[in-house]
């Protein structure tokens, strides 16, 4: 991963956010824009940016930190289906 | 044998009515729905009131001689050889300008009528010269038909007297010939070039025996206004307005009807063949999206196709520094699948992807995707639409549940105001600009949202429009100050909004729209518009009875274009514009099958009918016929891809038809990214800027070459039907289905029908469209299904797909992208009408000439400032990349604005482009980018790079054209 890449989907990231600020508080906008990365990114560019949240959760300003988390729940329980 | 005319049929409908797009009834249908019943020669028939007695006799299957007559223009009522006899009436009326009345006894055939005619065509011969036999009319000439059935045997007036057989022939047009001596001054290319172009480029000059046609103020064509549509051409019942191809190879003698591949109108032309041999391309009057007529490109421009360099043979390298060598068919498919299986093995199964074309069929679109998602196993597919209308789908599927545009474009002459947004339709959708000036002059409003003073605000005789010259950005800044006037003037459509659409949603917009900040006053220093006018557009859109909105790429191409896509919903929703004729919302497509490839499932996170891949019982529907498992999470898009190659996890690229590496922003990333890559499989007509990056080069097949459909703008799906064998043996979908056998997935069609079926059992939307039906509709305009066996012309007239209308808040943002000290003026890209998107098809053509470069129009206070002069250099820096074009000095856009093409590769439009974009879709922002422009003397450092990188690659490849000439000495004709 370079950090262009990553640069860039920081930069989207925070481009959905911004468009989506008029859906209320910070749960329903990061709602949202989790499901915006769910139903539009490709899996490696959300394994991308769960591992950087992972890895520098202070690098990152509260709603991306809250849309990535969020995004990593569905992702976890994608790969763990309920048996 | 009588027909008996339905009025409530107004157009040509193969198997439902009897009337012929090849004949030419006389006069225009009438749209009365009164009915009127006459007899002509005896012969009873019945019509809409408003029919000339040429047309209802035409209709009874009398044809009345006729020359300055046809179906497509209005009555005239000049060459008086459509003359018949009026029981009760005096004289001699012609039948073109004469309307039926009821119990009308008209006679079409008498002595005196014959007499008549006679003297009249003998009069017109004896000013024309006697050179049938060498005339390129000759078999096709309407006088020649004529003087044939009136039975002039004699002139009796001689050839000595004054004459015109002298006048000077004008060449100038390189696609056809004006010969006045030929001309017998009917004016139908006059009335052709105002009434079907509106151009109104031709005249009659002079008076009696000295009127003659002439363009502009008697100018040679091509320094004139003509724009070279054809539509006089096509008009001209003698030779006197010729095809020079039809002059130098003499008449067609077979054809073939099929649709056009440049824009998103989707024509219908008749490829008029010689054999095998290309004679011209006519506009088909059975087409119903442009009722017969045409446009430069389509007309004109396909000499392309048989250009000589078109690539014959596959080719392959190991590397973009080595010479292509020339392979048969099954070394070149089995090196790319060993390369993309190799890839795979090492990279992992996500590493590779592909493009599908928006220029090729549906069939061969979809089997892309389908190579992509089943041969490949992952779901990295993507379009250009990724670059043009991703947006529309994002946007309309959100407010409206379906992603494409409401109407038919005929609907646009029942509309009372049009509002144009970010489109420039008489450049780049020239036939629909045509339909929509023919509705101006009718008298409806116009409303035009643009940085630039676009054509359409020139109509002759088409009103005064308003135009909002909005800076570029601050389009979402605007659809809002627009909303809030309608929303706080109360020129709201309650019960539109209370019957049909979702009551939270639109109590959450209204509350958002009404507040001030989006009002035209507030907005008014974001967007630079005087809020009057605003108010003003807002009231007539609102109150016109039928508003209809047409939007391009100035609305899609923005870090807000689903947003505005989004905005534009809202305004029809507000006033009811939804779900009737004249009204909805219409994104004009660019290309031809843009529509059509979104259609398909080009989409990396939809398969085809915008079916989301992570729903499994869409998934399982699919996996059931392809019989792999479907990646349920989606793929990445045409920029991720570029980043993802960049950073080394995407290693390999089959594209088919789209040239990237021109037409995507930020060329020195894109090129970067195609370096980056191992493997780059290009399927293309010629070396395009992509292929110069390739290891695989298959040869394309051009839309005269296969048989298929495309999909147009207003969701048409339109036959394309071969009429030459592809130069290179295999259509295109037959090439992908090569590839993905060669990895491994069996794919076996037999024609492209056969994709069409496997399309209609996996989309709802397709289940009713198939081969035989669109022979026998001649079109079909999806949805069509068992709700809607023959297709769907206005979309949402009773419900959504998602039930109720859905508002949505758009609150504006501005764009990073601004102007600055450094970088002060904003540049917005566009299209002219002579050339077509990234160029390779009509640079090859002589539309070149009338545009030979691209070129940077500012406004003369910017150049003032700079001590800039039309046709200095400029250099154009922005924050990613530096070009040089000449300068052209305009008024169109305000100060602080720039505007340039994007149709020649060494003018670097896309090394200055950001790849800033589209917040829903990564939809680059083409529209916005700071630049800052000075007087230069040589080229920027990427145009030298560039020029050597061609020379370069174009060496690499001449020895292997050199080699497929030999091997295929006959394949080119």
């Amino acid at each position: 991963m370079s950090d262009q890449q990553l640069n860039n989907l920081i930069k989207m990231l925070d481009q959905i956010i911004a468009n989506n600020r008029h859906h209320g508080d910070e749960d329903k906008v990061t709602d949202v824009a989790a499901d915006h990365l769910h139903k539009f990114w490709a899996r490696s560019m959300k394994k991308q940016v769960i591992a950087y949240a992972n890895e520098n959760p202070e690098a990152l300003s509260e709603l991306p930190r809250m849309t990535i988390g969020k995004l990593a729940c569905v992702a976890d329980s994608k790969e763990q289906p309920a048996s | 044998m009588l027909h008996y005319y339905d009025p409530s049929i107004q157009s040509y409908e193969p198997g439902k009515n009897g009337l012929n797009p090849d004949f030419d009834y006389g006069t225009p249908a009438s749209v009365s729905e009164t009915l009127v019943s006459i007899s002509v020669d005896g012969r009873d028939i019945t019509v809409p009131e408003g029919t000339s007695i040429l047309r209802a006799s035409a209709l009874a299957g009398i044809n009345i001689p006729k020359l300055c007559a046809s179906d497509n223009l209005e009555a005239f009522g000049s060459c008086r050889l459509c003359a018949v006899e009026i029981e009760g009436r005096r004289g001699y009326p012609a039948s073109c300008t004469t309307p039926v009345a009821e119990g009308m006894e008209v006679t079409t055939q008498t002595g005196q009528l014959a007499k008549l005619r006679r003297n009249i065509m003998e009069l017109y011969i004896s000013d024309h010269p006697l050179d049938c036999l060498t005339c390129p009319a000759n078999g096709n000439c309407e006088l020649q038909d004529v003087a044939g059935a009136v039975g002039l045997r004699e002139v009796r007036y001689g050839f000595e007297g004054e004459n015109h057989l002298d006048a000077e022939i004008d060449d100038s047009n390189p696609y056809f010939s004006f010969d006045p001596s030929k001309c017998i001054v009917c004016s139908r290319c006059v009335r052709a070039c105002e009434e079907v172009q509106g151009t109104f480029a031709l005249t009659i000059e002079g008076r009696g025996f000295d009127s003659k046609v002439a363009a502009s103020q008697n100018d040679p064509f091509m320094d004139s206004e003509c724009v070279s549509c054809g539509a006089c051409v096509q008009a001209c019942p003698t030779s006197t307005l010729m095809e020079k191809s039809v002059i130098d190879a003499g008449q067609p003698e077979h054809s073939v009807v099929t649709t056009c591949a440049y824009c998103g109108v989707g024509c219908s032309f008749k490829a008029e063949m010689k054999g095998d041999q290309l004679i011209r391309m006519v506009p088909y009057k059975g087409g119903e999206a442009n009722h017969g007529h045409s446009c430069v490109k389509g007309r004109f421009a396909f000499g392309y196709a048989t250009h000589d360099d078109r690539i014959k043979e596959p080719m392959i390298r190991d590397s973009i520094n080595d010479p292509w060598k020339v392979v048969s068919w099954d070394e070149a498919l089995a090196f790319s699948a060993k390369k993309l299986k190799g890839i795979q093995a090492k990279y992992g199964r996500e590493s590779i992807g592909g493009i599908t074309s928006s220029r090729c069929t549906n069939e061969e679109t979809y089997l892309v995707q389908k190579l992509v998602r089943a041969a490949f196993g992952n779901n990295n597919t993507d379009t250009c639409a990724r670059v043009c209308h991703s947006p529309t789908g994002y946007g309309l599927k959100t407010t409206l549940g379906e992603s494409a545009g409401t109407q038919t474009f005929d609907s646009v002459m029942k509309a009372d105001t049009i509002m144009v947004i970010g489109a420039n339709p008489t450049d780049a959708h020239p036939v629909f600009g045509s339909l929509m000036r023919k509705r101006l002059r009718q008298g409806a409003k116009l409303i035009v949202i643009d940085p630039r003073r676009i054509d359409v605000l020139n109509t002759p005789h088409g009103g005064e429009g308003i135009h909002l010259p909005l800076r570029p950005g601050t389009n979402v800044a605007i659809v809002n100050a627009l909303a809030h006037v309608i929303v706080t003037e109360g020129l709201e459509d309650n019960d539109f909004i209370n019957s049909r659409c979702d009551t939270d949603a639109y109590n959450i917009w209204r509350s958002f729209i009404a507040e001030e900040r989006n009002s035209p006053e507030a907005m008014e220093a974001v967007t630079g518009v005087a809020a009057d006018k605003v108010r003003e557009a807002a009231r007539l859109y609102a109150q016109a009875g039928n508003g209809a909105i047409y939007y391009g790429l100035g609305v899609t191409e923005h870090s807000q274009g689903s947003t505005m896509v989004m905005g534009i919903a809202n305004l029809a929703l507000a006033t009811g514009n939804i779900g009737k004729e004249g009204g909805g919302v219409n994104p004009l497509r660019g290309q031809n099958n843009v529509q059509g490839s979104c259609d398909m499932g080009s989409f990396p996170h939809e398969l085809p009918g915008y079916q989301h891949v992570n729903d499994p019982k869409v998934r399982e529907r699919f996996q059931s016929v392809w019989g792999v498992p479907i990646d349920d999470e989606p793929g990445l898009r045409i920029p991720n891809m570029f980043d993802a190659a960049i950073a080394g996890t995407f290693k390999a690229l089959y594209v088919q038809g789209e040239d990237i590496a021109q037409s995507d922003p930020n060329t020195q990333h894109v090129e970067a990214a195609l370096k980056a890559l191992d493997c780059l499989i290009v399927q293309d007509i010629f070396l395009n800027e992509t292929a110069k990056f390739a290891h695989v080069l298959l040869p394309g097949s051009t839309f005269l070459e296969k048989n298929g459909t495309f999909t147009n703008a207003e969701r048409r799906i339109n036959r394309v039907r071969k009429v030459m064998e592809p130069i290179a043996g295999m259509e295109d979908w037959q090439v992908t289905m090569a590839l993905s056998n060669a990895l491994g997935y069996h794919m076996h069609y037999n024609h492209p029908s056969e994709i069409m079926d496997e399309i209609a059992s996996l989309t709802p939307t397709f289940t009713g469209v198939n081969y035989d039906k669109l022979e026998q509709l001649g079109s079909i305009q999806w949805p069509c299904n068992d709700e809607h066996p023959d297709g769907t012309p206005t979309m949402h007239t009773a419900d959504f797909p998602i039930g109720k209308g859905r508002f949505a808040v758009t609150e504006y943002l501005a764009t990073e992208e601004r102007a600055s000290r450094r970088f002060p003026l904003l540049l917005t890209t566009g299209r002219i009408l002579s050339q077509y998107n990234v160029g390779a098809q009509t640079r090859r053509t002589s539309n070149s000439d009338w545009h030979e470069e691209d070129v940077l129009e500012l406004h003369p206070s910017d150049a003032e400032l700079r001590g800039v002069k039309d046709g200095d250099w400029l250099g154009i820096s922005s924050r990613v990349g530096h070009t040089v074009l000449r300068a052209k000095l305009s008024t169109r856009m305000l100060p602080g604005v720039v505007y340039t093409t994007f149709h020649h590769p060494g003018s670097g439009a896309n090394v200055v482009t950001t790849d800033n974009s589209d917040w829903a879709t990564n939809c680059p922002e083409y529209k916005v980018t700071a630049v800052q422009v000075e007087k230069v003397s040589q080229p920027s450092d990427w145009q030298r790079d560039f020029v050597d990188f061609d020379k370069r690659q174009q060496a690499l490849l001449k020895p292997a054209m050199g080699q497929q000439e030999g091997s295929h000495a006959n394949a080119l004709k």
